[in-house]
């Protein structure tokens, strides 16, 4: 059995459980083992911790990759900050014997040692590589009959193989197992704006929210699927923020593990899809029927 | 040579209350020191070398903290003794009764930053009127860290619960009625890997950096 320490990072489990739940059920259903990392940290943040203090930043990153090295096992993230911090950190410290040193010499006041020997996934390549196409789509029992349109996230495109299109490529063809009919709109690289929504919201709502989900809506999509916690809250209270200067969207967000247990059987009360901020209702009924 | 050995005497005479030394040329020292230790400082100076020449105190106000530097020069060197007060204190100690000449440069701090200078012999206004309104001192700014509001929440909330979006009591709720633990597996739901993190934090300073309130727990400035 494939089996991982989870990395469940702050967003999704305090802001949007209904991911959370969605993913456990869908890696049990595919055989996928999770296991919880316990006395994990926030990863930390990618943004604002690397600025204020970078040492800080990977000693606590340092730490969460640690405690996935206690247990002897690989680490998979659910959300896209995190996969970029904490693979960063496993680049740098793996790389840089120097760092590797100064980090382990904080680390282990706190009997704790970080020696470089796991790997950092996104879900998405586990889901991808090491479960496979073919056990995805066995599963699928409920193809969904929706037109979506792909958001993947800037944090997606890193990637150590320098082919920034590997993961989007990957979560484009999983997203299509589950019986979804992609709508190409031409600015999925374009950001959410999530991250200059902290220092200008006008610029953030305008200039990068609004002409992607104008183009979405153009193309006929009925829903955005994503994978990354801080772009799904861009876009879920982005449109709130819309709405107040008078332009009306209601395009409901979901994330690609509730996708796919949609898609599995699991209904929306299953997976408490209920607990989005989005309009996910209209999305809801679409799936399931009244 | 002559660098080294002020250098080994206040060592001597200060023990751990000297932080921090350097001297980038023989005759120039720099002395990092412990703020309450200022006046000991001075007295060692004072004692050793009776010759000792006040030259300044450079007041820097660096948005969390001010630093105080007092220049001396003794038979060629110029000596820096350089200590940091919390802002919120607002304190320095004078000086002038061990070096009168620091009477005049305390009274222009005390008057252009707004800082109260204890044991002054005789504090009067010596640049600005006598009527100069209190919270606006010349060269004073105010309590600030190096966070932009955007990033203050984010930063408190990171360094006390080790999380960037704290648990609601409606999210536990939610969680709990969809199955899940109350809470995650986080490092906040166990006082050992509490302690562990704040031991990290306050390790690489970065609480210092960000001006966070342990006591408080928030931000100096928020």
């Amino acid at each position: 059995m494939v089996k991982y320490a989870l990395f469940l990072g702050c967003l999704i489990p305090m802001r949007m459980p209904s991911v959370e739940i969605a993913s456990r059920r869908v890696f049990e259903r595919i055989g996928l083992e999770s296991v919880d990392l316990k006395g994990y940290t926030c990863c930390p943040e990618p943004v604002f911790s690397r600025l204020i203090d970078e040492t800080g930043q990977l000693v606590i990153s340092a730490r969460n990759l640690a405690l996935a090295e206690e247990l002897g096992l690989d680490i998979m993230t659910l959300c896209n900050g995190c996969y970029e911090t904490l693979l960063e950190t496993n680049e740098t410290l793996k790389n840089k014997s120097d760092e590797m040193l100064r980090v382990n010499r904080i680390l282990e006041n706190y009997g704790k040692k970080y020696r470089g020997l796991i790997k950092v996934k996104h879900a998405i390549e586990v889901l991808y590589e090491d479960i496979g196409i073919e056990k995805i789509r066995e599963c699928v029992t409920k193809p969904l009959k929706i037109r979506v349109a792909m958001h993947y996230g800037c944090h997606l495109y890193r990637d150590l193989s320098g082919d920034i299109m590997r993961k989007p490529r990957m979560m484009k063809e999983i997203t299509s197992l589950t019986g979804v009919e992609i709508a190409d709109y031409g600015l999925e690289r374009l950001c959410c704006g999530y991250p200059s929504m902290q220092v200008d919201e006008e610029f953030s709502l305008t200039h990068r929210l609004l002409p992607k989900i104008k183009r979405m809506v153009e193309a006929g999509a009925e829903a955005v699927v994503l994978t990354c916690p801080a772009c799904t809250i861009q876009f879920e209270t982005g449109q709130v923020l819309l709405r107040k200067r008078g332009i009306q969207y209601e395009i409901p967000c979901i994330n690609i593990m509730e996708l796919l247990a949609l898609s599995f059987g699991f209904s929306s009360r299953d997976i408490h899809l209920e607990l989005h901020r989005g309009p996910i209702l209209r999305l809801i009924k679409k799936v399931e029927g009244d | 040579m002559r660098a080294k050995k002020i250098i080994e005497y206040m060592r001597q005479e200060l023990g751990p209350d000297v932080l921090v030394v350097s001297a980038p040329r023989d005759r120039r020292v720099f002395i990092n020191i412990r703020a309450e230790a200022l006046r000991k400082a001075v007295e060692a100076l004072k004692r050793k070398y009776p010759a000792l020449r006040f030259m300044t105190i450079s007041t820097v106000d660096c948005g969390l903290h001010f630093e105080f530097l007092h220049h001396f020069h003794v038979d060629g060197v110029v000596i820096t003794l350089r200590s940091v007060k919390p802002k919120e204190e607002n304190l320095l100690e004078s000086i002038a009764d061990i070096v009168p000449a620091a009477n005049f440069i305390e009274r222009e701090i005390a008057e252009l930053f707004g800082i109260k200078v204890m044991n002054h012999p005789k504090m009067r206004s010596l640049i600005l009127t006598e009527d100069w309104a209190e919270d606006k001192r010349p060269l004073r700014k105010p309590l600030r860290g190096i966070l932009p509001p955007q990033a203050r929440r984010v930063a408190e909330s990171l360094i006390s619960m080790g999380c960037v979006a704290p648990i609601s009591r409606f999210i536990e709720r939610r969680r709990e009625a969809a199955g899940l633990p109350k809470t995650p597996p986080f490092a906040f739901t166990d006082e050992e890997n509490m302690k562990e993190l704040h031991g990290i934090i306050k390790e690489v300073s970065l609480s210092e950096k960000v001006g966070f309130d342990w006591e408080k727990k928030r931000l100096r400035y928020r």
